[in-house]
C-alpha cells in the first residue's frame, strides 16, 4: 500500500504521516509551497525529515510514484486543485476539512473523483472518537427516544500561531465559522442519517482578537433539520491563548426520553503551571487521528467505499455557505431540498 | 418610632404552588410572619412547613401583610401586582414580572404611582456560581466580552398552565428568561433575537428552546432550555469568554459529592434545581428583597430588569413565530 501526502500547510500533516507510519504503509511526501509560507513556519524537506518521511520537491514526482491512496492536507482553497490532481493519477483522496472554500469546489471535486472512479473521504476525526460512537450507538439503541435538540461547540484557540493562512480570508475562506462548523456539521450528518439541513441562521462577531485578523472569530450558527432538530454549533475561536490545550468539541443531544452529553476529549488529567500561568490538560484518550488513517488505509485495501465521503463534506460546507449568507442578511437562510 | 421587629412583618404570599415551597421557607428562615392566599394547595403548603396561616380572599391577604409575594402562574401577575401596589404595599413577584411586555410596564407603573417597591424574582441572579462569575466579568477580569452561552434543563413543570403558551408565554418566556436575563446582565442591551423551539411528540413531549442574542455591544449569547421528562436531573451549563479569557461552570461536574447508589439520585429533580451545600439562592434572594423593603439598599435585580427580560423573551417568543431575527428597539432609560 502506498499512500502519498500532498502539502504540509495543515499541520493535521504531521500527525497524520505519524498514524500512516505507524500502520506500515509505504509513505512520500511533498510540501513544495513551503518557500511560499511566512518565514518560520515549519514545513518542506526540513519538517519531512524531521518525522523520517521520504520526500520528494514536486507533486509531480510524488504522483509518478502511483499511489494507491493519497492525503490532501493543503490550504483549504487548494484542496480542489489538489484533489483533481490526485484524482487523475487514479489515486483515492483522503481530504482535509473543509471540502473546499466554495460549494463550485466542492462539486467539482466530488465529480472529479467520481469521474476517475476513486473515493473522496474527508478528514472528520472526531466521527471517530470513542466517545461519538458510543453517543452514535446509544441514540440507536433507542433510549435517547427521537432526537429533539443538540447543541453543539467546537471552540478552540485562534491557530494563529501555527499558521499564517488560517486566518487569510482567500486561502481559509473565512474566519471560525470556516474552521469550526464542519466537525460538529459532520457529526449531525452522521446522527441524522438521512435528515437534511432546511434553514440556518449565524451571527457573528470578531471582538476577540479585533485588529489582528480580517476574519470572524466568535460564531453561533442555528440549524434546522427537516426531522424536526433544532441544533446550534458555537463554531468561535474563543479559548484565550492561555488555554490549557487546543480547544474541544462537545455535543448535547435532547431525545425524547432521555439527554446525552458527548464531550470528545473528555479523558484527561487536569493541573496547572505556575510559572506558565495557565491550566493544564494532559489527555489520556484515544487517537482519532488513527483511527482516521486506518479508514482511509482499510477501504483502500478492502475495495470500499468510506465514510466520511465528498457528499458530507458538500452538505457540511452547505451550512458554512449558508451561514456566511445568513450573516450578510441577517436573517435565516433556506436551503434548497437536494 | 422604633423598627417594627421582623415578626411583627407581614408577608403575604399568593399562590402556592411550585416556587412557593422555597419562598415560604426562605420567609420563614427570616423570621417574619407569613400569610398565604390560594385558589388550591395552601393548607397543604403550611403544613408541610410548620409556618404561616392560610388566608381565605387575597383581600384578606392584602389587609393583613405588609409586602406581597407573588408567586402565582404568570398569566396573573400584573393584576396581582396591580392589587397589592393599591392596597399600598411592597410587592416581591416570581418571574416572568408578567406574560406580556405591556403588562409589566403596567405593572411597574402602578407601583411607581402607589410608591412601592416592587422586585422581580430574577433568582438564578443568586445563584453563588452565577453570582461569582458575574461579580468576575463586572471586574473587568474577562477583558471586553464576546460570547457567551447558556443552557438549563430541568423536569417539565407539571400545571397544565404551563403548556398553555397563552398563559405561559411558552418556555422562553417561563424558562429561558432566566438566563436571557442574566445574559443581558453580564454584556448590556440586546440588539437583535432570534429562536428556534421544537419538540418531541406526545406521549414525552420533550421540548426545547434555542435562542440566539446580539447584545448592543456586539457581544452575542446563546440561551438554550429544555422541558425534560420527569425525573430529569436540574442541570445548568455556562460559558463565558471575552477578550482575556473564559469561565465555564456545570452543575453536572462541579457536584461537591456525587451519590452512586445504582439509581436515579432524587435530589434536584423535578422544576427547581439544586445547590447542595451552599445556602439556597431562593433564602438569599428573599434576604435581599426584605432588606429592601425594610429601608435597605435595593436588590440586584430591579423592576426595569424584570421588564427587560419580558421584553427580550417576548421578541424570542416573536421569532419562534415569525421565523425572523427580531430587533429589539433600544431600552428605554427610566429614572429610578
Amino acid at each position: 500500500m502506498k499512500i502519498a501526502v500532498m502539502s504540509f500547510a495543515h499541520l493535521h500533516a504531521v500527525s497524520y504521516i505519524r498514524c500512516l507510519q505507524a500502520l506500515g504503509v509505504e509513505l512520500l511526501t511533498a510540501d513544495p509551497d513551503h518557500a511560499a509560507r511566512p518565514a518560520g513556519e515549519a514545513g518542506g524537506a526540513e519538517l519531512a525529515a524531521e518525522l523520517g518521511a521520504r520526500y520528494v520537491d514536486s507533486y509531480a514526482e510524488l504522483l509518478e510514484w502511483r499511489p494507491d491512496g493519497v492525503v490532501v492536507s493543503s490550504e483549504n482553497s487548494k484542496h480542489r486543485e489538489l484533489v483533481e490532481l490526485a484524482a487523475s493519477a487514479g489515486a483515492h483522496v483522503l481530504c482535509e476539512k473543509p471540502i473546499a472554500t466554495t460549494l463550485a469546489d466542492a462539486r467539482a471535486m466530488v465529480n472529479a473523483c467520481a469521474a476517475q472512479s476513486v473515493n473522496l473521504m474527508i478528514a472528520y476525526p472526531v466521527r471517530f472518537t470513542p466517545a461519538f460512537v458510543a453517543l452514535q450507538d446509544t441514540l440507536r439503541s433507542g433510549r435517547l427516544g427521537t432526537p429533539v435538540a443538540v447543541t453543539g461547540t467546537n471552540n478552540g484557540r485562534i491557530p494563529l500561531d501555527q499558521r499564517a493562512w488560517f486566518v487569510d480570508p482567500v486561502l481559509c475562506g473565512g474566519g471560525s465559522m470556516t474552521d469550526h462548523i464542519v466537525h460538529v456539521a459532520d457529526l449531525l450528518d452522521s446522527l441524522f442519517e438521512s435528515a437534511r439541513v432546511r434553514s440556518v441562521y449565524a451571527t457573528t462577531n470578531a471582538i476577540m482578537h479585533a485588529g489582528q485578523v480580517a476574519v470572524e472569530t466568535a460564531g453561533l450558527v442555528s440549524v434546522s433539520y427537516d426531522n424536526g432538530v433544532a441544533a446550534t454549533i458555537d463554531c468561535s475561536w474563543s479559548r484565550p491563548a492561555s488555554y490549557p490545550t487546543w480547544g474541544g468539541l462537545t455535543l448535547q443531544l435532547v431525545g425524547s426520553r432521555g439527554i446525552a452529553d458527548m464531550d470528545a476529549f473528555s479523558q484527561r488529567v487536569d493541573g496547572h503551571s505556575e510559572s506558565a500561568g495557565n491550566g493544564i490538560w494532559l489527555p489520556y484518550g484515544t487517537d482519532s487521528d488513527a483511527a482516521l488513517m486506518a479508514e482511509f488505509v482499510s477501504s483502500i485495501a478492502d475495495g470500499r467505499a468510506p465514510q466520511p465521503d465528498g457528499e458530507v463534506g458538500f452538505r457540511t460546507l452547505q451550512i458554512v455557505a449558508a451561514g456566511y449568507e445568513s450573516v450578510r442578511t441577517g436573517q435565516p437562510v433556506t436551503l434548497a431540498s437536494s | 418610632m422604633a423598627p417594627r421587629s421582623d415578626q411583627s412583618y407581614t408577608i403575604g404570599m399568593v399562590g402556592a404552588g411550585g416556587i412557593a415551597p422555597a419562598h415560604l421557607s426562605s420567609w420563614l428562615s427570616l423570621g417574619v410572619s407569613v400569610v398565604v392566599y390560594s385558589l388550591e394547595g395552601a393548607p397543604e403548603l403550611v403544613a408541610g412547613h410548620g409556618g404561616g396561616v392560610v388566608v381565605e380572599s387575597l383581600d384578606e391577604l392584602l389587609e393583613a401583610c405588609d409586602a406581597v409575594d407573588v408567586c402565582t402562574p404568570t398569566y396573573t401577575h400584573a393584576d396581582i401586582v396591580g392589587q397589592a401596589a393599591a392596597a399600598g404595599r411592597q410587592v416581591f413577584c416570581e418571574k416572568p414580572l408578567a406574560l406580556t411586555s405591556a403588562d409589566a410596564r403596567t405593572a411597574i407603573d402602578a407601583c411607581t404611582q402607589a410608591g412601592v417597591q416592587l422586585y422581580p424574582g430574577h433568582v438564578v441572579r443568586f445563584f453563588p456560581e452565577f453570582a461569582a462569575m458575574h461579580a468576575w466579568v463586572v471586574d473587568g477580569h474577562l477583558g471586553e466580552l464576546a460570547v457567551q452561552r447558556f443552557s438549563r434543563i430541568g423536569s417539565a413543570p407539571s400545571a397544565p398552565w404551563f403548556f398553555d403558551d397563552s398563559l405561559s408565554g411558552g418556555l422562553v418566556v417561563d424558562q429561558s428568561i432566566h438566563d436571557l436575563d442574566f445574559a443581558r446582565w453580564n454584556a448590556g442591551e440586546v440588539a437583535t433575537v432570534f429562536a428556534r423551539e421544537s419538540a418531541s411528540a406526545a406521549p414525552e413531549q420533550v421540548r426545547s428552546c434555542q435562542v440566539v442574542v446580539t447584545h448592543t455591544s456586539g457581544a452575542i449569547s446563546y440561551v438554550t432550555g429544555t422541558w425534560a421528562p420527569p425525573g430529569t436531573t436540574f442541570r445548568t451549563t455556562f460559558e463565558v469568554a471575552g477578550t482575556n479569557g473564559l469561565l465555564q461552570h456545570d452543575s453536572r461536574d462541579h457536584q461537591p459529592l456525587v451519590v452512586n447508589v445504582g439509581s436515579v439520585d432524587e435530589s434536584g429533580t423535578g422544576l427547581l434545581p439544586a445547590t447542595p451545600f451552599v445556602e439556597s439562592p431562593y433564602l438569599t434572594e428573599i434576604r435581599e428583597v426584605y432588606a429592601a423593603f425594610r429601608g435597605g439598599p435595593p436588590p440586584r435585580v430591579t423592576a426595569e430588569d424584570g421588564y427587560e427580560a419580558v421584553r427580550i423573551a417576548e421578541a424570542a417568543a416573536e421569532s419562534l413565530s415569525t421565523g425572523r431575527a427580531v430587533q429589539l428597539s433600544p431600552a428605554v432609560e427610566v429614572a429610578r
